[in-house]
């Protein structure tokens, strides 16, 4: 991009009025301004009776010397306007795709219609929520709309150091935050103690010891080494020791601004929804790079003339961040081919795992199997059909 | 594990969005330079005449005075006009081009995908994404809250969609006017393009006298529009020609079809094609083609199938996995195995390991830490088998 923000640079100064200096020609302002001086004069000159037929033709002559002035300041603009649009031509090499016109079935425009109207719910943009639910007519499930509001503001209550509406939500959703093993209610408790501490100078500790007492006691069997921490924590104080400490982590902000991730994660898994935001993921796979791979993998078939041997399937594979990898996919080393119901991976007593179509093409008479990556061989009786 | 954002598929979206505001711009400066030859060839004329009249003797001092003001004034407009022009038009369009070019700058310096930095650009690249396809679908007020309450007015196109709008309101109304300016403004790139759309136009307003059967106004409309395209449409101007013998309520079908009013519907596509094409604006939204890209990478038959659905997973959502059902299955040539009870990727340090009979693979991580708190005993979540860690088999996925 720098290549185009200089010729913008250059353009910039060429339109601004005051900087006359910076064009080869003066600027069209002091062009126009010389213009009307000489008309004035000239306009003087005739009422004082002191015109002569030469000033008429000097003041014609100045008119044609202005609009050569004007007409150099125009082209010298456009030469960096086209200079500019040659900057652009270089960084954008690729035009944009035309693809057939997509999600156009009335199920489809609903779906997408669904999809938008829960981004801007689950993003905390309730008010762009509300006026696109009312132009589309969308029909969104009403809970969702109330439970993202109450997210919302639990979240906005974290910001501002409440940990109050958080804490009954904990409270009402216990079993399931127990069963999915999350430390979400405890970080919660630790957070205000911390506050409690640190919140004084010098430091208020009876009152945070106090909230320990009424609030830990529950948490000591599965988090005793860090609930051991943080009352430790204490011989440090104050918090600019605490700082240069083995618990200098317990001093850092991260320890209450993780929260609001963390619970904003439990929340959604509780409504049946993922971590991410799925219209952000969708999108930054597709805009970062997945968009470009396909359309070079369609102009290289093209080239070669032939078609996808699947058109249901892309021709190329897109690499995909770890967080991003959802489901379990089995290639097979020998066949390269994805593993099915139909042609499953089998696992050889080896512990080498390959689908149960090539298994087959290895085997020789009476089902004994060498498998392709180590010396051991086994029968195909014994191999054992894997699920991921 | 930091990787720098995939500039190349960035900016293959970004195309118009660099693009736009330098047409404006471009639009601006061919008005000021209308304005500068209307005003100073007339200056010229006035200022040659003046000086004539005077060698020869023939003009009074009255007449001068009157000639050097009207020149004045000329010049005076000149420079209001173009002070205005430069201030309402070309500084705040010069201040687009800067703000945006420099939004996608920002990116390119960027080292990692996952630093909170490229994080708030992916997440006002969603907005000016939503806002382009709102403004598509016409749902302008949405539009235009989203991009108020995100601040990204500048960064989304607003004004060209109120222009769009306002050309295919007057197209629905049956008026080709404002399509014809719109074509009169961009005759040269439209040109450039051979983009047909004016004749198109001019062919309806003639179609249109003749529906009204004012045939000799349509006779002289002919001669004046449509003849210039002789060269390229000399068939569909014969064709039209034959409406002056044919009324609307002909069967006829080659001239039924003409009178059709359905034209006006595809008009309005064709203007909408043109003003994206004009714009390097694809014909589908930007959210459309990144979300077929995206969905395509992840959407795999596991989606679709009740026991393998994931939460986290985009494409398992049943609206997102509906749209996914018009792109393809994603393609690999590698396996990756995720553990079904962490989540994780299983990999040489955390390595699969199966339940001996009924094969169901899990990672180690997750089995040793059900071990750890049952004296060693695994059962498995799905099939509820049963046994002691050690039993448990090693699975090599190469």
């Amino acid at each position: 991009m720098d290549a185009s923000l200089k010729e913008l640079a250059k353009l910039e100064k060429l339109a601004s009025s005051s900087g006359s200096s910076k064009g080869k020609s003066p600027s069209i302002d002091d062009s126009i301004d010389s213009l009307l001086r000489s008309l004035r004069e000239a306009k003087d000159s005739i009422q004082s009776g002191a015109a002569t037929p030469d000033s008429f033709s000097s003041l014609s002559k100045k008119v044609e010397s202005s609009k050569k002035d004007i007409d150099e300041r125009q082209k010298e603009v456009y030469n960096s306007l086209a200079r500019f649009g040659k900057a652009l031509d270089k960084r954008f090499t690729a035009p944009l795709p035309s693809y057939q016109p997509m999600f156009t079935s009335p199920e489809a425009v609903v779906a997408l219609e669904r999809t938008v109207a829960a981004h801007f719910l689950r993003t905390g943009q309730f008010e762009t929520a509300e006026t696109f639910i009312e132009e589309s007519g969308v029909d969104i499930y009403p809970e969702l709309h109330t439970h993202f509001l109450d997210l919302h503001q639990i979240i906005t209550a974290l910001k501002a150091g409440n940990i109050a509406p958080a804490l009954e939500w904990t409270g009402r959703n216990r079993a399931f935050l127990e069963a999915r093993a999350s430390p979400l209610e405890f970080y919660l408790h630790r957070s205000q103690y911390i506050r409690l501490l640190l919140a004084t100078h010098p430091p208020n500790v009876p009152t945070a010891l106090a909230y320990a007492r009424a609030n830990f006691a529950p948490f000591y069997i599965r988090y005793d080494a860090e609930v051991n921490r943080l009352m430790n924590c204490i011989i440090y104080l104050p918090i600019a020791r605490l700082q240069a400490s083995p618990y200098a982590d317990l001093a850092s902000p991260t320890l209450h601004l993780d929260l609001e991730p963390m619970f904003a994660k439990e929340y959604c898994a509780n409504l049946g929804m993922g971590r991410q935001v799925p219209l952000r993921v969708v999108g930054d796979i597709g805009g970062g790079g997945a968009l470009a791979r396909i359309e070079k993998g369609r102009k290289v078939m093209r080239e070669r003339k032939s078609e996808w041997s699947q058109s249901d399937e892309l021709p190329i594979e897109i690499p995909l961040p770890v967080e991003n990898r959802y489901h379990s996919v089995f290639a097979c080393p020998v066949s390269k081919e994805q593993s099915t119901e139909q042609n499953p991976p089998m696992m050889m007593n080896c512990g080498h795992v390959i689908t149960k179509d090539s298994l087959q093409k290895l085997s020789k008479p009476g089902g004994r199997v060498k498998c392709p990556y180590c010396p051991e061989e086994s029968n195909l009786s014994t191999a054992l059909r894997v699920y991921f | 594990m930091t990787t720098a954002p995939n500039i190349e598929g960035i900016m293959l979206f970004e195309q118009p969005f660099a693009r736009v505001p330098y047409e404006n711009y471009r639009k601006v400066f061919r008005a000021s330079q209308k304005n500068i030859e209307k005003e100073l060839g007339a200056l010229q004329t006035a200022a040659a005449d003046l000086a004539r009249k005077a060698q020869s003797g023939a003009v009074s001092q009255e007449d001068a005075t009157k000639a050097v003001d009207g020149m004045l004034k000329r010049a005076e407009n000149l420079k209001r006009k173009l002070g205005e022009l430069q201030k309402n038009a070309g500084t705040p369009t010069l201040g687009v081009m800067r703000e945006r070019l420099e939004l996608l700058a920002s990116v390119e310096s960027m080292q990692s995908a996952s630093s909170p930095e490229f994080d708030r650009w992916a997440d006002t690249r969603l907005d000016r994404w939503l806002t382009d396809w709102a403004l598509r679908s016409g749902k302008e007020r949405t539009a235009r809250k989203l991009a108020q309450a995100r601040g990204i007015e500048r960064l989304v196109d607003l004004e060209l969609f109120s222009e769009i709008r306002r050309v295919e309101e007057a197209l629905k109304r049956h008026s080709c006017t404002e399509a014809l300016a719109w074509c009169s403004e961009n005759k040269t790139a439209l040109r450039k393009a051979k983009n047909p759309l004016e004749f198109e136009l001019r062919l309806q307003e003639f179609i249109e006298l003749a529906r009204d059967r004012k045939l000799m106004d349509a006779i002289v409309y002919q001669k004046k529009h449509l003849v210039q395209w002789q060269e390229t449409h000399s068939a569909q101007i014969q064709h039209a020609s034959g409406l002056l013998a044919y009324a609307p309520g002909t069967t006829c079908s080659p001239y039924k079809r003409l009178y059709d009013l359905g034209r006006w519907e595809t008009l309005v596509r064709s203007f909408r094609l043109a003003i994206y094409n004009l714009s390097t604006l694809p014909t589908e939204p930007l959210l459309h083609l990144a979300m077929y890209a995206g969905l395509a990478s992840l959407k795999l038959p596991a989606c679709y199938d009740h026991e393998t659905k994931n939460v986290d997973c985009p494409v398992c959502d049943p609206d997102l996995g509906l749209l996914a059902t018009e792109v393809p299955f994603s393609h690999h040539f590698n396996s990756t195995i995720v553990c079904r009870l962490t989540g994780k990727i299983m990999n040489e340090n955390n390595s699969p390991l199966a339940f001996p009979k009924n094969g169901h693979v899990y990672s180690k991580e997750a089995l040793e830490e059900i071990a750890a708190i049952n004296d060693g005993m695994v059962t498995c979540p799905r099939t509820k088998e049963r046994c002691h860690y050690t039993e448990l088999r090693k699975v090599f996925i190469s």
